[in-house]
């Protein structure tokens, strides 16, 4: 009785009729609205009387949202597995991650050497994250040097189908599944089990799919031959509703029946995927409901998913809950690897959240991303961790809302949510967190909690400032503001006398009325005799007078190269991010202050520094106005009196810190968000006494063994002696 | 010399994969702008792109009137039975939205590193003709015999015919050199070069397209049977600098001098961002057509 641990899923096998073509479309999403999970398209060249699978295939994927989507490709020698394997990468990626692929039937013995070749071909062509191109040198397809890629979205099964031996014998040495009828499957199961584990290769690394008539026995196949996809083949709707409303309701009751006494079975990951995996991680006791959106090194999503924006990363695990339970199972998994780097990710920007590590798990929050509108009179809303910026700006444009973030609309909630958040609009509307009214927070022992002014007032404190440090917070409930069209002023400015023009942009934006908001950036010096700074300003008015008056004395601060004005809604300032996953490198260097003044002293500083070339991006940021309005001790954001933010990131920690040292008697304390600093001192810089005490705490109180440390740990430099670490 | 074809507009968008919707949304953009067409290269060796073809069928399936072609497609990495059987598909599944841009392959190392044949120029061309011929073949799905074929290039016997395509598609070959300008004139319904590939800019056009005439018409076709079209790039921009380079009127006055002088009537422009298409669509198109009704009631 095999039983290869599959979930037991099922699909309808269609003929894409040419006539009429929309035929097979109306059935694959008659077959998505049934629940089926797949759809499989059959190819058969030689019939004129139905359409290209591939390219039906691909037509179903835009007239579908959930269906998995399957071709059973036939005609190899009409197709270069070079361009096989960037199709199906370009179907999964069109189809948000839905394509499987098979070969076959295979009704031509030549063909299994050459299928052989394709199959190699196909996933190396898929294999990112291997270094160097593709050069397989086969009899039948020689590939000399192909680039790999495109990425694809998930780890693209290649499926065999063909019941001849060889076919059997290749299936179980390289498929990750084989198709077949179910007269063929108890045969083809002996010969696919004995060739896998000739090969090193669990025999639950190939799913057997079979293909069956309505009325067909199945609970046999499952129960005594391994079935683990059933595929109904069918081109009649009222059979293909009868089954998905009878016979699958009825076999998912026969088959845990069955199983009940059974111990549960895990199908093994293919042996080549198993080679690439980290030390120390139970890979085999991930817990069920995070299994499907676990990510490890043999994944294709591993590309994708291992760097955040700035550094680069290879952690051996990344678990992808939807739920706050599925949060708090993580935090499970992490507390049983309390010894391995640990970090939490929303979307990965992170410059002080480390939120990739070397060898380690990361939780990534992005598939919590809902914005819920909670209630449209005191205009409220939920927001999840994952979501990013420039989605909840979109999500409640419609209602006339915005809420100030930060500057880059890429950026996770999480993250920016439970540090500061110095956006826009901060100088009318303050800090992100001000408008934080209620959090719901997973602990470290794993019990989800409630925190508002009134809930656990302390902890919420916490969270507002220093939120990595307690937990992982799954749902933030914000009042937005209204918030009509804005002025939008992108500028270039003469900054040739850099210490001149610090200061005379410092007090032009101090001495602006609250509406409006600058942030100044400096890159690197490339010649002597010039300098721009580009100056960003949101002016939260839609008058063009307005906005002029606001702007008018910028020019006397400096000279004017280039302006574009423009009134905008603020989710479209906020539409500044690419849809492109970070390929991060390295580990950046990044210091942050905050400044009540823009002193002749700090400004020649920061001159000296961008002239010896200390930091490549320099940023000053406007803050004041409401953020001061909100005392220090409400929030563990306590430097409320800073009127700017300035952030530099420097080529080398070294060099940038030989500059920064000497600003830093200048500074009144940093805004975590933007420190890369590890050492102790800056604990004080963010959290100066009594709040770093109050911080250490409610830290020992609802993180007892410090498994959050990933981000401005405010346990650094505490010996570990004195936390009660296991 | 007009050729008598009306005007028509597209747009050519590049087929990246990172964003991957990138081109099916300006498809969809490029719909809403009034386009006739929107085109995609075909580099199959740069995984920087989407495989053009999957991209194509996905942006046909997501749009309801406009045209789709490569621009053009590589045959070396595309075999024209299976080419022929897959645009025919997809002409029946969008309603006859599909036209078959098709190029004699120019990158040959980067084919050679896919497992495609190298082939010279010459044998390119010829390989491009039986290609053409072979996929016109297999769309006559009516004709009750099997096909074969004996070229140099693509021998197939036995292979069914069909499906037929839900309209005539028309096959637009990219072209400069005369050996293949002459292949155009034989068999192609359109030929499709690139304003930045002609040695002379549009000045080059007189002779290309007496080349093509004299081959259409020595193969007992009708010069006009060819549509003219030309990928075009440019930037709008306050004055007038050359040619698409200067404000919406100076485009529709350029489109309108080129059809004019050279019978180009379709224009593609080479554009990445919702802006420009929209202008081109409901702006430079309108007007050019609008102009050019001008002359012709003048």
């Amino acid at each position: 009785m095999p039983y290869y641990g599959h979930r037991l899923s099922f699909g309808t096998l269609l003929d894409p009729v040419t006539d009429p073509p929309e035929r097979a479309v109306e059935l694959a999403r008659l077959s998505e609205s049934l629940g089926y999970d797949l759809v499989m398209l059959r190819d058969e060249p030689h019939r004129p009387d139905l359409l290209d699978a591939w390219t039906a295939l691909t037509w179903i994927a835009g007239q579908t949202e959930r269906v998995w989507l399957g071709a059973m490709v036939q005609r190899l020698h009409r197709r270069l597995p070079a361009v096989i394997g960037r199709q199906l990468a370009s179907l999964d990626l069109l189809s948000s991650g839905r394509a499987e692929f098979a070969f076959g039937p295979v009704e031509s013995l030549n063909e299994v050497e050459a299928l052989d070749e394709a199959i190699d071909i196909v996933r190396a062509i898929l294999d990112v994250a291997e270094l160097g191109t593709v050069t397989i040198d086969g009899r039948h397809f020689p590939v000399m040097g192909a680039q790999r890629g495109p990425l694809p979205q998930h780890t693209i099964p290649v499926w065999l189908s063909g019941s001849a031996l060889p076919v059997l014998e290749l299936a179980g040495r390289t498929a990750d599944g084989w198709i077949g009828t179910a007269a063929e499957l108890p045969l083809a199961n002996a010969v696919i089990d004995s060739a896998a584990t000739a090969s090193g290769r669990e025999p639950s690394e190939i799913s057997r799919i079979v293909t069956v008539q309505a009325g067909d026995p199945l609970l046999p196949l499952v129960i005594e031959h391994g079935a683990g996809i059933i595929l109904l083949d069918s081109n009649d709707p009222a059979v293909i509703e009868r089954f998905a409303r009878e016979a699958i309701p009825a076999l998912r009751v026969a088959v845990d029946e069955a199983r009940a006494d059974l111990p549960a079975v895990v199908p093994a990951k293919p042996a080549r995927m198993r080679a690439k995996r980290r030390e120390g991680i139970a890979y085999d006791a991930i817990p069920i409901t995070l299994q499907a959106h676990a990510v490890e090194p043999g994944d294709a999503a591993y590309a994708r998913l291992r760097s955040n924006y700035l550094r680069g990363g290879s952690p051996g695990l990344i678990l992808r809950p939807g739920t706050p339970e599925e949060v708090a199972e993580a935090i499970a998994f992490a507390r049983e690897h309390r010894e391995l780097p640990f970090s939490v990710r929303s979307r990965g920007h992170g410059i002080s959240g480390r939120s990739t590590n070397d060898g380690g798990l990361i939780v990534d929050l992005r598939l919590m991303n809902k914005v819920e509108i909670l209630d449209e009179t005191t205009r409220r809303i939920r927001v999840q961790p994952g979501a990013r910026w420039m989605d909840v700006a979109a999500a409640i444009e419609p209602y006339g809302w915005a809420l100030s973030s930060g500057d880059y609309g890429g950026v996770g909630v999480g993250g920016l949510a439970t540090a500061g958040g110095v956006g826009w609009l901060v100088r009318e509307h303050g800090l992100t967190i001000d408008h934080m009214r209620k959090a719901q927070i997973v602990l470290a022992d794993g019990s989800i909690l409630e925190t508002s002014e009134t809930e656990r007032p302390d902890l919420f404190w916490a969270i507002r400032g220093a939120g990595a440090n307690m937990g992982i917070v799954t749902s933030f409930d914000f009042e937005v503001d209204p918030i009509g069209q804005v002025g939008w002023a992108q500028l270039v400015l003469d900054a040739t006398d850099i210490a001149g023009f610090l200061q005379a942009w410092g007090s032009w934006i101090d001495n602006a009325p609250r509406d409006t908001t600058s942030f100044m950036i400096m890159g690197q010096q490339r010649s002597a005799r010039q300098m721009y700074a580009h100056v960003l300003t949101v002016i939260d008015s839609d008058d063009p007078e307005t906005i002029v008056s606001r702007l008018q004395p910028l020019a006397d601060v400096a000279r004017v190269l280039q302006q574009r004005i423009s009134i905008e809604t603020y989710a479209d300032v906020m539409a500044n991010a690419s849809d492109h996953y970070h390929q991060g490198q390295g580990d950046p260097a990044v210091r942050s202050g905050l400044l009540n003044q823009i002193t002749p002293e700090f400004a020649e500083a920061a001159s000296r520094m961008i002239q010896g070339g200390g930091s490549y991006f320099f940023q000053i940021r406007s803050m004041g106005g409401a953020v001061a309005d909100v005392p220090p001790e409400a929030t563990a954001f306590v430097n409320r009196s800073a009127k700017f933010s300035v952030v530099a990131f420097g080529p080398s920690r070294s060099r940038l810190n030989a500059y920064w040292n000497e600003m830093t008697p200048l500074f009144d304390g940093l805004y975590l968000s933007f420190e890369t600093d590890t050492s102790p001192e800056r604990l004080l810089d963010a959290f100066p006494q009594p709040a770093l005490s109050k911080l250490q705490r409610l830290k020992e109180h609802y993180d007892p063994t410090n498994l959050f440390r990933d981000n401005f740990n405010v346990l650094t430099g505490v010996r570990s002696e004195e936390l009660g670490v296991r | 010399m007009t050729y008598n074809h009306d005007l028509q507009f597209g747009v050519f968008v590049s087929p990246i994969a990172e964003p991957a919707h990138h081109g099916a949304e300006l498809a969809m953009v490029a719909e809403a702008a009034g386009l006739d067409l929107i085109t995609f290269q075909d580099h199959p060796y740069n995984p920087q792109f989407l495989d053009t073809w999957t991209l194509i069928a996905y942006a046909a399936s997501v749009t309801k009137t406009i045209r789709l072609a490569g621009n053009v497609l590589n045959l070396p990495l595309r075999d024209p039975v299976q080419l022929a059987t897959a645009t025919a598909s997809l002409d029946r599944l969008s309603g006859g939205r599909i036209e078959l841009g098709i190029g004699a392959g120019a990158f040959w190392d980067g084919i050679g590193a896919m497992g495609g044949k190298k082939l010279t120029a010459g044998q390119s061309i010829e390989a491009l003709g039986e290609g053409i011929e072979l996929i016109r073949e297999i769309w006559k799905a009516d004709e009750p015999t099997s096909l074969a074929t004996n070229g140099n290039h693509y021998r197939v016997e036995g292979v069914a015919r069909g499906p037929a395509p839900a309209h005539e598609i028309g096959i637009w070959v990219g072209a400069y050199k005369p050996r293949i300008l002459r292949l155009t004139g034989r068999l192609a319904d359109g030929w499709l070069p690139s304003l930045g590939y002609l040695p002379d800019g549009p000045a080059s056009l007189t002779a290309m397209n007496a080349e093509i005439d004299a081959a259409a018409i020595a193969a007992g076709r009708d010069p006009s049977a060819i549509r003219r079209m030309l990928n075009i790039n440019g930037r709008f921009m306050e004055s007038e600098r050359g040619l698409f380079q200067g404000p919406v009127d100076s485009w529709a006055r350029q489109i309108v001098e080129l059809n004019r002088d050279y019978g180009i009537s379709t224009f593609i422009l080479a554009a990445d961002d919702p802006q420009t298409i929209a202008l081109f669509g409901t702006v430079v198109a309108p007007l050019a057509r609008e102009l050019a009704g001008e002359i012709v009631r003048a």
